[in-house]
């Protein structure tokens, strides 16, 4: 759920077709004058949202893939003294479908604990415990780690760059693991999305635009998981989504065991923003892939499509309706060419066909698949991989033959990602900060 | 003194209030308290601070915005959130009317725009206007049953309206599909009502958990921690409850009045006072000042207290004329400082018709007692109580009436002591002596 980007993509844009999409603002409602309880009515809950999820073949090490699920969007490296963390009352999940059905076969719960003196001291530092479910069988796989600390400042949290290595731990199932502060490696002009998509110059495609997500931090987790553990060996594509569980509570209790509640999922990036409409953003973000059939109808007919038409009608018709193309690409992988196709059930899922050998560093094409290079997204998905521009091009109909250079002009993240794990880069201190004038001095 | 001169400027256009304002916010604003000093750097840091962003210039926005697309559903729902937004803000209740105007324009383009819907059933609530709130929530529902917010609406209505087990069986259904602030917030609420002290904290505790990230919020759950704590004899607790809202959204009024009600339950009614000048100068809300007259009472400031006391007639009239509906709060006040008690019981019971919740109960039976109608009173007082809430107001009106009619109040007073010894600056002396006797 990338709601402080994307979702502005078409909250801006329904305005031109005044149509409701997306509300992400209102903020808590209600009552100057009242006597009754004024709660909280409509919630961010920004610890639980999560912003984007990566899936490749690990470049330095191609017996492993790499997955990277980020959270809370929009870190502000300067807002101390309320620095964040990961929630200690939510549980993180990665999952990952090796067979095509939309349910998971291995799952990764991850729950973190606050340690003491945690706020207004500024000790950000968080421990954790990995669960692993495979087979119904669930198994803790890693207990005790520790995060590193948020990039505060030289002063309390110098040479970060160590402080974050030691932040890699090794789960008893072979994986590797890197939970805490990141930089925030989306790139987009969201400035210029908002001001009716996304285009500065011409089509966009030649630049020009602006990172607004420059000097942002957010929370990854990343884990490096051996190829074996996941590789089915017969189409080598396994399926991967990352989502975030609150606790259940009822009036009258009882001290009954934990019970989970999805609030956030993510596959592909978008989709929560921009196809599925507003009455249904709480269920779907409930519901699993393998639910994903009763979705397919706002795949087939996307919002996007409609606000292009209207915005650049020279550049048309675009596809509007009956969009299988944008089906096989989210729902159930690409066959043709032969890509990532896992079988006929629809589930929002990143697909990653693990026998796809990563394309070496300086090769890699932003574009991923529409660009010729087969190891990015849709195929998985890498960091550099420039999905805005992406979508924007495969709802215009760039698989039905319909190319346009469509882009919002930033091509790349404001830093480097890192070439070998948790790859994405250190997040800006809040000492060297700041978004206005990035520059950054640890590494 | 913003908050003053921002119902001067509300009142300014409402002619009947005009004459009567004049008269009386000159001598307010003379009286120089602490909120005085505050300087307008803070005000500004409230108003910029709240969650939501600068809704003020959100709003000049979305209203350049509408300029251009004036049908744009998505510009006229966010808007009438943000007037809403404002009014909270600023407890300047015109807000409510503008908000009323723009989300009915919404549901003119579109009659199942569910943000509109629910955004207007919010208004209602917080004009106490439940009836229509429920309607609208139901009306919400229709449109998206899956949507965990239209549950916050039903079940907030429905819980003023004395429906508790179905209010409750929102709030389950609300925090299934998705459980956040929102819904562990409305939880939390309805255990403290059912008396279940413990269990509403840890509610609460969960919803200040999911907040993180969101100041305002996350500010307001602190706030709501530190009353349960003060309501059941752990005002210490309350206090370090509103430091840390304090210090997550400065000068936060909730939190100011809540820390002058934890000041008062310490007996520290000096620092009270002065906090609550604080809340008060944010905004004026009429329990705000009538804490804050109570307490230049209990200090000896006899006309001060006159002072705030002749505010809220005047607020209440402008709250009054902004659609919202206060006659159990107008009565409670009345009752409690013995202005004109016949009028204060027919007030106590236009308000229960309106809200006949447990809130109508106990004003209502308190209204009833001290027109010397205990018998009346006592099956009142009894229905305010039957969830076994453990708040000290009701129980002492329960204890007050028992002994009106000739009973045993002792076990109501030291009930009501125990969870919070200050509970009423006037009352508590009242059943402090009842025990003693």
């Amino acid at each position: 759920m990338r709601k402080l980007a994307l979702g502005l993509l078409v909250a801006a844009v329904a305005a031109v077709l005044g149509v409701v999409v997306a509300t992400r603002s209102g903020g808590p409602g209600t009552a100057a004058a009242s006597s009754h309880r004024e709660a909280p009515l409509i919630s961010q809950d920004p610890t639980a949202d999560n912003t984007d999820l990566y899936a490749f073949v690990s470049p330095d090490k191609p017996s492993t893939a790499t997955i990277i699920s980020n959270w809370i969007p929009g870190e502000d490296p300067a807002a101390g003294p309320n620095y964040y963390t990961f929630s200690s009352t939510a549980r993180y999940d990665i999952y990952a479908d090796t067979n095509g059905d939309g349910r998971p076969d291995i799952s990764w719960y991850v729950r973190f604990k606050n340690l003491p003196s945690q706020f207004f001291l500024g000790n950000t530092q968080q421990s954790y415990t990995v669960t692993k479910v495979e087979h119904g069988k669930s198994t803790i796989v890693g207990k005790g780690l520790l995060t590193p600390p948020d990039n505060i400042g030289p002063r309390s949290t110098p040479n970060y760059a160590s402080l974050a290595a030691k932040g890699v731990h090794t789960l008893t199932d072979g994986t590797t693991i890197f939970a805490g502060q990141r930089d925030d490696p989306f790139f987009a002009d969201v400035g210029a999305i908002f001001d009716l998509v996304a285009i500065r110059h011409g089509t966009g495609a030649t630049g020009g635009g602006k990172d607004f997500l420059a000097g942002y931090g957010v929370h990854s987790i990343a884990l490096q998981v051996p190829k074996s553990l996941v590789d089915n060996s017969s189409n080598h594509v396994v399926g991967i989504w990352s989502a975030t569980d609150r606790q259940r509570v009822t009036v009258s209790h009882g001290k009954a065991r934990t019970r989970w509640v999805q609030v956030s999922r993510l596959g592909n990036p978008l989709i929560n923003e921009v196809l599925i409409p507003t009455g249904k953003k709480d269920y779907w973000n409930s519901t699993s892939p393998a639910q994903d059939k009763q979705f397919a109808q706002y795949y087939k007919t996307p919002i996007l499509a409609a606000v292009l038409q209207k915005l650049y009608p020279q550049f048309g018709p675009y596809p509007q309706t009956n969009r299988t193309d944008l089906v096989s690409v989210l729902l159930t992988g690409l066959a043709n060419p032969k890509l990532n196709y896992t079988g006929a059930t629809l589930a929002d899922e990143l697909r990653l066909n693990l026998s796809i050998p990563p394309t070496p560093a300086g090769m890699v094409n932003r574009l991923g698949v529409i660009g010729g290079d087969l190891a990015g997204y849709p195929n998985g998905r890498r960091l550099a991989d420039d999905v805005i521009d992406i979508d924007e091009r495969v709802v215009a109909g760039e698989l039905l033959g319909h190319k346009l250079p469509l882009g919002d002009g930033v091509d790349a993240n404001d830093v480097p990602n890192l070439s070998s794990f948790p790859y994405v880069a250190a997040p800006f201190s809040g000492f060297d900060n700041t978004k206005s004038q990035a520059t950054k001095t640890s590494g | 003194m913003k908050g003053r001169l921002l119902i001067a400027g509300t009142a300014a256009v409402l002619a009947a209030a005009v004459l009567a304002l004049g008269g009386v916010l000159r001598p307010g604003r003379a009286a120089a308290g602490p909120g005085d000093a505050l300087p307008t750097a803070v005000a500004a840091e409230l108003q910029k601070g709240f969650s939501a962003g600068d809704t003020k210039s959100e709003i000049a926005g979305l209203q350049a915005e509408l300029r251009i697309y004036p049908h744009s559903s998505k510009a006229l729902d966010t808007l009438g959130l943000a007037y809403q937004q404002r009014a909270r803000e600023t407890a300047d209740p015109s807000y409510y009317g503008k908000a009323q105007g723009i989300l009915d324009r919404a549901l003119g383009l579109d009659r199942n725009d569910l943000i509109a819907t629910a955004g207007l059933g919010q208004l209602a609530l917080s004009r106490h206007q439940f009836r229509r709130a429920l309607a609208l929530g139901l009306r919400a529902k229709r449109i998206s049953p899956t949507t965990a917010g239209v549950y916050g609406v039903i079940g907030d209505a429905e819980l003023e309206l004395g429906r508790y087990p179905q209010a409750f069986a929102s709030f389950d259904h609300m925090n299934a599909i998705k459980p956040d602030v929102a819904s562990y917030a409305r939880v939390s609420y309805a255990r403290e009502l059912l008396g279940d002290t413990r269990g509403a904290i840890r509610a609460m505790s969960l919803a200040s958990s999911a907040a993180v990230g969101e100041r305002e919020a996350s500010a307001w759950t602190h706030v709501q921690l530190g009353l349960l704590y003060l309501n059941s004899g752990r005002a210490s607790h309350a206090v370090a409850e509103m430091r840390d809202a304090l210090a997550l959204f400065p000068s936060y009024y909730f939190a100011l009045d809540g820390m002058a009600q934890a000041e008062t339950s310490l007996g520290n009614l000096r620092s009270a006072a002065r906090l609550e000048a604080e809340a008060v100068a944010k905004v004026p809300l009429p329990q705000y000042v009538g804490l804050l007259g109570d307490l230049k009472q209990a200090t000896g400031h006899t006309r001060a207290a006159r002072r705030e006391y002749a505010l809220i007639p005047v607020i209440q009239k402008l709250l009054a004329a902004n659609g919202v509906r206060n006659d159990l709060d107008i009565a409670l006040f009345d009752v409690d400082h013995g202005i004109d008690l016949p009028r204060a019981l027919q007030l106590a019971r236009k308000g229960y018709t309106e809200r006949p919740s447990i809130l109508g109960d106990d004003v209502l039976s308190w209204a009833l007692a001290r027109n010397g109608e205990c018998r009346a009173a006592l099956p009142r007082s009894e229905r305010a109580l039957r969830l076994h809430t453990q708040d000290p107001v009701k129980l002492f009106h329960r204890g007050y009436i028992a002994a009106c009619l000739g009973g045993d109040a002792r076990s109501y007073y030291a009930r009501a002591l125990a969870l919070n010894p200050r509970f009423s600056l006037i009352w508590a002396p009242v059943a402090r002596k009842g025990l003693a006797r």
